[in-house]
């Protein structure tokens, strides 16, 4: 055996020397058929598409004038506080919230078919089965088919579309919060079985503390998402700022449009940066 | 005698991981289980516990065997058996205080165990007499993520003894400190097992921690006994026995 000894890298390597082993890269003779056949098949994905929607730029280019006299419309922004400012703000308001209450509201339930819809803490498999069932359901069903619903029931008005945030909530909040149960780690709770408390003193007491971060993550989250919903409900007739824009379109008086728009602008802001402020919080 | 495994196997999808392990835990006795890599110490611990149903063999808590047993009966033969992790297992965010009462939660109504807020008054003050017992009293509401990983050891043994365990049973307990921190925990059971008469068996990768403070050693080869003597007894050889027997065969 050679004792080693420290030589400098460049004096190392010798360039003309020959290498005792080949660099070949085995064949994949098929990679570029493949790579092929995949661009053929979205390129035809979007020419049907493109069928199917009636995408057509030209017609953007002839209805420009249509778009600019709409536009000369809207500026200046109508500023005068009694016509659109006032019930602006107070409608914005109404829209912030629907947006809360949605959010809350569906904590409860949220939470609830999580524990149930979350393999680590399910009781039974046939619950987890119905728990998912029932969350993909109130997940499929968009929050806008529930607003048209509950405005059959209870009305137009903001309260229709709490109701509507609350069930569709449910179902995504139920889910995100079910997945990041199923990811963390599974010691503690073990734990505790072996200590023989049972399933709900598992769950309350390792399960759900070990959770709590990532729960106010995606509860600022879906609060941030429902806000912005709750204007779109509004369009049909669940109250707040949206209603004030469809109502500014259907009147012609495109500068209040323009004028509800930008608090729109500023509220969508405020949510943002403050449910970013919080989750900076936490995870400091 | 609080523990006695007779005759444990156990195989996984038909290798044998455990044949015919046979030993006891005195109170007041601190065992070492030592062997190789895959000789079987976790799983003989997660039979005993009842986290892997054995084979074949009989497990007796207090004389009693836990086969005998059932539903209730069998859960609170098993409440007298706490287990200590190598990973700890503790909730990060919460208290040492709230961490050691979750011990007791079997004896908590389920009503009152939802949050720590609502734990019986009783419950916590044991809490803190058993943080008390390992050094921690004054640490009782710092948050344990924010504790040494020795002081989070000395938290989970806390926790064993608000379950009032008299058995403790503890896998690889010292694997992840340093060796200050070991040295520490294991005095620490050892202590527990002689001034508490509780039986405590500990899984250990360190012969060395095991020989100065266990007073019995167990090693297992490929799911066997392959001796059971006082640790004063136990040579060189026993041991390389354990962690080369290839070597050995060859020689
Ligand atoms: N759930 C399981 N399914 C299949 N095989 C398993 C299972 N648990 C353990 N084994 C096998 O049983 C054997 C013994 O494992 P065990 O964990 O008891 O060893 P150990 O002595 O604790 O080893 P280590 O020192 O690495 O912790 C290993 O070969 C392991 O692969
Ligand atoms: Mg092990």
């Amino acid at each position: 055996m050679t004792p080693h000894t420290l030589t400098p890298v460049a004096a190392r390597r010798d360039p003309t020397s020959k290498s005792r082993v080949a660099l070949v890269r085995p064949k994949k003779p098929l990679r570029w058929i493949t790579t092929a056949a995949v661009a053929a098949v979205v390129v035809g994905l979007h020419a049907v598409a493109i069928q199917g929607t009636g995408f057509k730029p030209e017609l953007l280019v002839d209805g420009w004038k249509g778009m600019a006299a709409f536009t000369a419309d809207a500026f200046p922004p109508d500023l005068s506080w009694e016509r659109t400012l006032k019930p602006g703000l107070e409608a914005t308001l109404v829209t912030l919230w629907i947006g809360l209450l949605g959010t809350t509201f569906s904590v409860p339930f949220a939470l609830l078919l999580a524990a149930l819809a979350a393999r680590n803490t399910s009781p039974h498999p046939s619950v987890y089965q119905a728990a998912r069932a029932v969350l993909s359901f109130f997940r499929a069903v968009p929050d806008i088919v529930f607003a048209l619903i509950f405005v059959t029931a209870v009305g137009l008005g903001p309260f229709a579309g709490v109701l509507a945030l609350i069930c569709h909530n449910t179902g995504v909040m139920g889910k995100l919060w079910a997945e990041s149960m199923e990811e963390i780690d599974a010691g503690p709770q073990e734990a505790l079985r072996t200590a023989g408390a049972n399933r709900i003193q598992q769950v309350a007491n390792a399960t759900l503390p070990m959770v709590i971060p990532q729960f106010v993550g995606l509860l600022l989250y879906r609060f941030d998402v429902n806000v912005r919903s709750s204007l779109v409900l509004g369009l049909v007739g669940a109250g707040g700022i949206g209603l004030l824009i469809n109502q500014s379109i259907k009147s012609f008086q495109f500068d209040s449009m323009l004028t509800h728009i930008l608090i729109v602008l500023v509220l969508i802001v405020v949510v943002d940066q403050f449910s970013a402020w919080i989750r900076r919080r936490l995870a400091a | 005698m609080p523990l006695s495994v007779q005759g444990l196997s156990k195989a996984f999808n038909g290798r044998t991981v455990l044949q015919g392990v046979d030993f006891s835990v005195s109170p007041g006795e601190l065992v070492a289980f030592l062997g190789a890599n895959g000789s079987g110490k976790s799983t003989t611990l997660r039979c005993v516990m009842g986290i892997t149903a054995p084979d074949a063999g009989t497990i007796s808590i207090a004389g009693t065997a836990l086969d005998r047993l059932q539903g209730r009966e069998l859960q609170q033969a098993r409440q007298r058996m706490a287990m200590i992790f190598q990973k700890i297992h503790l909730v990060p965010r919460r208290t040492a205080l709230d961490n050691v009462c979750a011990g007791a939660l079997a004896r908590i109504p389920t009503v009152r165990s939802l949050t720590p807020l609502l734990f019986p008054a009783e419950v916590q003050q044991e809490a803190l007499d058993c943080l008390d017992r390992v050094g921690l009293a004054d640490r009782a509401f710092d948050r344990v993520g924010r504790l040494s990983g020795g002081q989070q050891q000395r938290v989970a043994v806390a926790r064993a003894l608000c379950q009032r365990a008299d058995v403790v049973l503890a896998d690889e307990p010292v694997s992840a400190l340093d060796p200050h921190a070991a040295e520490q925990v294991m005095a620490l059971l050892r202590e527990l097992a002689h001034s508490e008469r509780i039986a405590v068996a500990a899984v250990l990768h360190q012969p060395d921690l095991a020989l100065r403070y266990a007073d019995r050693s167990i090693g297992l080869l490929h799911g066997s006994m392959s001796f059971d003597l006082p640790s004063t007894e136990v040579t060189a050889e026993h041991l390389n026995a354990l962690y080369a027997p290839d070597r050995n065969l060859a020689a």
